[in-house]
């Protein structure tokens, strides 16, 4: 699967300050083009997930069948409630565009600050697509919107125990800094509950992101969701 | 016999050597959970291990695994086990499994964490910990080590190094592509060929990842680049997200493996998903084969790096100007530890043609083995041409090859005693390639023959030690045309003469040539044209020159090495033929345009930033700022232009980015075009001694923990273009050496940058250190998770919520 065209609205928003919507000039979309040329060259999507039953778990937190993972806390449970199963996924542009960022970064810093943004685009867009898929798989089943460590009070430090349960090393080629940080860079993992009867289709809330004191779109006004 | 002698001996038989299958998977399937680590069975529950694996010997495995694939420091971190507690659990239970008839490996794989540049572990500590691995194993019993499943070059080059330097134990070694012929990390099968079958290896292969059918083609192309046996463990096919099960069936698996017998598949087993029942199907279907080793290919000569590989089977250009040798501002940047000077070089090398690059960071003052450790690293970070290791120093030679994740040249062994007994063995430890040089004891011999004897010793020297033929490249050395006018043609001769009769690869140095001579390029141009068309396979150029880079392309075409002129009319498809001289007029021709693509920063023009210079910084246009500056200095003077034309200009595209006019791209662009004209303005005052125009050093910084840089990078840019000093200490930053560079250079700001909330904590810890020991010294710090209240809690003085902001704190701080 190749991410044809990066969303460029999501692209700008990542690239202007709090205020104003500036459009961008035809110089800007030529550097654009260009940037997404070569980063559709450097991206190479790969992706992986599983599904679990949910068990009921001890002490509130959502365990899942045949997983050691247990998922702690109120968020994700009422994420997770009504659900049957959950899905773990993690999704990953790989370690090329991290390549491409670091060259960037020695003397074209204009286009590494568009290679990051579009590439932190591309990955959204990247789930997007594998939702569609699992959405395809689970015809008739309804499915909630993706939830990650870190957010409200699910706590970032299970990354780690949820990249095993999906074996990502070996998958998709995913690990952890000692920080918690993602490496490549640009990935994401996330839960997906699903149930046969409809969950709330909401987006997720700022109320419940971890990025909401701080979040780029947030400072602007805007929402990242929907 | 000594059971490592059996390993060797199965290897030498004209036989099979059958492996296991996967354990993981038979775990789960007997119902231990997803994510927990298989190895503390082997203290938890050995039982439950001992069945597995014999089931693998009954089958016919011939070595089996033991549970150690994840037993490292890393890896066990959590567990509150030691590596050496499980390694030596684990072989003990293997061996109790094995009762003999099978022996046992200790398992290495991947630690679990990224090795730089992509992560922040170093391959100094990979090491470390693979040697505590390797170490318990052998001492547990071990029979041999298999490390597996590998995915980083680097990381799988610090491991065998870890196991070969530290243990006697033999070594398999095998990496997990992916159906595009790459690992996840873009490695390719043929690097992985030379770079770990360069290290003497016993085994090398393919395991995981995929099943049987899409491997296919990732063990052929193996086989054309290795002579080493080739091991391959598949999966089971792929796993179904819902179910965990494996798509193909034992007598599928065994079908496609068959198909590798012709390869010169030595050592067949299974990864995931496969089970007893596929080794034991496996052992049935290939009892009616016999192995047959592959026939030898051609000798093939070629270096690469992970990702790229560069086959010497046409004329290379290597690049030379990463070295300090006569260079003002490179020697400055390596005493600083300037990388970004470095690695510009490292680029436009790369862009403008090298396929190889020379690094040499001789200078006397320096710590040469470790400023060629920390280059060759940088380099490899943003680059993926090949490196020549170019060092007098056996140290600093050997220490560019530990971190070169790759096959280097070692430039150079000559024909001395001592630097054949010094250069020699470390070429052949790493598998590296290395450049001889017609010279000895005596200087450079007068006559081509003379030259091509010194040529023969240094071959036959390095042959006797293992190093093969095609990895051996002569230099016939360049003499100046204006001192030794009838040697020239002695060189060329000499070149053709090791080409023909020896059958070795050459290079050659080409610009000393022209030393003392008027038009230098000329001789250059000629001189080169000269030595390819008598041989030469590996030029040293400075690959920026269009016209030395040209004659190689030109030299391409003429001898039918360029098929259709491709490649050269790819090059030269939007040359513009330059205008006569004494034209006059615009200067700039180049093929690029890339000034052109700057933004129209601000729609309301140049308000507030006055004159041409302005209206091109806001612009973004590089060049022109460059000439007006030049033109201005004429006439104005030097800190009237930066306090009248520049800052303003620079504070009006600041404005507009934060008043939501411009995108932060249009800022950058105006900040680099602005640049230019510092460039031209430091350039004046360096001519004329005149004053500094630096407003103050600012130490940046991201901080420890942290490997995303960008914002940091973004802040320095804005910065050193409004005049300011900056030493960047660059990202993963110990709260100490922050310290040290504020002390070091009486720094009165230091700006830190977080990005995620887990390493918020080492910001607060480096605040804390320099407010204890430099209370003159103002902290501010930015990030994406950061807010001007928690800034205030960890005692920052200052929250900057972009580079604009940082800009305005600067100016604050430095009034």
């Amino acid at each position: 699967m190749i991410i044809p065209k990066v969303n460029r609205r999501d692209t700008l928003r990542y690239l202007r300050s709090k205020a104003g919507q500036p459009e961008a000039d035809a110089a800007l979309e030529k550097l654009l083009d260009e940037c997404e040329e070569r980063l559709n060259k450097a991206i190479v999507p790969r992706y992986t997930y599983r599904q679990f039953r949910i068990i009921s778990g001890e002490d509130g937190g959502v365990a899942l069948d045949g997983c050691r993972l247990v998922l702690e806390g109120e968020d994700i449970r009422r994420h997770l409630a009504g659900c049957d199963s959950a899905i773990l996924l993690v999704a990953t542009l790989s370690d090329g565009v991290d390549r491409l960022i670091r060259l960037a970064q020695v003397g074209d810093m204009e286009r590494a600050v568009v290679y990051d943004a579009m590439a932190s685009t591309a990955v959204e867009d990247l789930l997007d697509k594998i939702e569609l898929e699992i959405a395809e798989r689970e015809k008739g089943r309804y499915m909630t919107w993706r939830f990650s460590p870190g957010y409200g009070d699910l706590p970032i430090d299970c990354q780690g125990e949820f990249l095993e349960a999906l074996d990502a090393d070996r998958r998709v080629g995913v690990r952890l800094t000692p920080g918690m940080l993602l490496v490549p860079t640009k990935s994401v993992t996330a839960i997906i509950g699903l149930s046969d009867a409809p969950t709330e289709k909401k987006t997720g809330s700022c109320a419940t992101c971890n990025m909401r004191e701080t979040c780029a779109f947030r400072k602007t006004g805007e929402r990242c969701g929907g | 016999m000594d059971r490592k002698q059996t390993f060797k001996k199965l290897l030498e038989d004209n036989e099979f050597v059958f492996l296991d299958g996967g354990t993981g998977t038979m775990l789960q399937n007997m119902g231990m959970k997803l994510g927990e680590i298989p190895d503390l069975l082997n203290i938890k529950d050995p039982e439950m291990l001992i069945g597995l694996q014999r089931s693998y010997i009954d089958a016919g495995a011939m070595i089996i695994n033991a549970s150690t694939f994840s037993s490292n420091r890393y890896k066990l971190g959590r567990t509150g086990y030691t590596t050496e507690e499980v390694i030596s659990a684990a072989i003990a239970v293997s061996r109790k499994a094995a009762e003999g008839r099978a022996l046992v490996a200790l398992d290495i794989g991947p630690l679990g964490l990224m090795v730089e540049p992509t992560g922040n572990l170093s391959m100094e500590e990979a090491y470390d910990a693979f040697r505590e691995a390797a170490v318990a194993g052998e001492k547990a019993g071990a029979d041999l080590v298999f490390i597996e499943t590998m995915t980083d070059l680097a990381e799988l080059k610090a491991a065998v190094l870890a196991v070969r330097e530290n243990t006697e134990l033999p070594v398999m070694a095998s990496m997990s592509f992916d159906a595009n012929l790459r690992t996840f990390t873009g490695c390719s099968v043929e690097a992985m060929a030379m770079t770990i079958g360069g290290l003497g290896v016993d085994a090398l292969g393919i395991n995981c990842s995929l099943g049987p059918r899409e491997m296919y083609p990732i063990v052929e192309k193996l086989s054309e680049w290795t002579r080493v046996p080739m091991l391959v463990k598949p999966n089971a096919g792929l796993p179904d997200p819902k179910t965990g099960e494996y798509s193909i069936t034992a007598e599928e698996f065994a079908d496609c493996m068959e198909q590798m017998i012709p390869l010169g598949l030595k050592l067949p087993g299974g990864c995931c998903g496969t089970t007893p029942e596929f080794i034991k199907t496996l052992r049935e279907r290939f009892s009616k084969h016999r192995f047959t080793a592959p026939a030898a290919g051609a000798a093939r000569s070629a270096v690469c790096s992970a990702n790229r590989t560069v086959v010497i089977d046409q004329p290379r250009i290597i690049g030379e100007r990463i070295n300090p040798t006569g260079k003002k501002l490179f020697k400055e940047a390596l005493k600083k530890r300037d990388m970004g000077y470095i690695l510009s070089q490292a680029i436009s090398q790369a862009e403008a043609g090298a396929d190889i690059l020379d690094i040499n960071v001789g200078l006397p003052e320096i710590d040469e083995p470790e400023m060629m450790r920390g280059v060759v690293k940088a380099v490899q970070a943003v680059t993926d041409v090949p490196l020549q290791i170019d060092s007098s120093d056996p140290a600093a030679v050997e220490a560019g090859l530990r971190a070169c994740s790759g096959k280097a040249i070692v430039n150079s062994v000559n024909g001395e005693e001592k630097s054949l007994a010094a250069v020699l063995p470390i070429v052949k430890k790493y598998g590296a390639a290395v450049v001889g040089l017609t010279l000895d004891e005596n200087g450079i011999p007068k006559t081509a023959q003379a030259r091509i004897d010194i040529a023969k010793r240094i071959m036959d020297r390095a042959v006797a030690i293992g190093i093969p033929k095609e990895d051996i490249y002569i230099d016939c050395l360049t003499l100046t045309a204006s001192a030794e006018q009838e040697n020239v043609l002695e060189t060329v001769r000499a070149l053709r003469r090791v080409k023909e009769e020896l059958g070795l690869k050459t290079v050659l140095g080409v610009s000393n040539i022209s030393f003392g001579l008027p038009n230098r390029g000329l001789i250059n141009r000629n001189f080169l044209a000269m030595a390819l068309s008598y041989g030469l396979d590996l030029p040293i150029i400075n690959p920026n020159d269009e016209e030395m880079t040209g004659a190689v392309r030109a030299y391409k075409v003429l001898a039918a090495i360029d098929r259709n002129s491709t490649e050269y009319i790819e090059a030269y498809k939007d040359y513009v033929a330059p205008a006569p001289a004494g034209a006059g007029g615009q200067s700039s021709g180049s093929a690029g345009g890339q000034a052109s693509a700057a933004g129209t920063s601000g729609a309301e023009g140049a308000s507030g930033a006055s004159g041409p210079l302005g209206s091109a910084i806001l612009h973004g246009l590089k060049d022109d700022c460059a000439r007006i500056t030049a033109e201005m200095l004429e006439t104005t003077d030097s800190l009237d232009i930066v306090n009248e034309h520049l800052i303003p200009a620079l504070d009006k595209a600041g404005e507009d980015f934060e008043k939501g006019r411009s995108f932060l791209p249009q800022l950058i662009m105006s900040a680099t075009a602005a640049q230019a004209s510092f460039d031209e303005i430091k350039k004046r005052l360096a001519r004329t001694g005149g004053g500094d125009v630096s407003k103050g050093k600012i130490v940046l910084a991201t901080v420890k923990g942290d490997i995303h840089d960008i914002g940091k990078n973004i802040v320095k840019v804005l910065l050193e273009n409004y005049g300011y000093e900056i030493i960047d200490l660059g990202r993963d930053v110990d709260k100490e050496r922050v310290l040290e560079a504020v002390v070091e250079n009486d720094v009165h700001l230091v700006g830190l940058s977080a990005l995620m909330t887990t390493t918020l904590g080492s910001m607060a810890d480096t605040i804390s250190l320099i407010a204890d020991k430099r209370c003159d010294c103002k902290v501010m710090v930015g990030g994406a998770v950061l807010t001007p209240e928690y800034a205030a809690n960890i005692g920052a003085d200052f929250y900057a919520r972009d580079a604009k902001e940082a800009v305005d704190i600067a100016k604050k701080v430095f009034g």
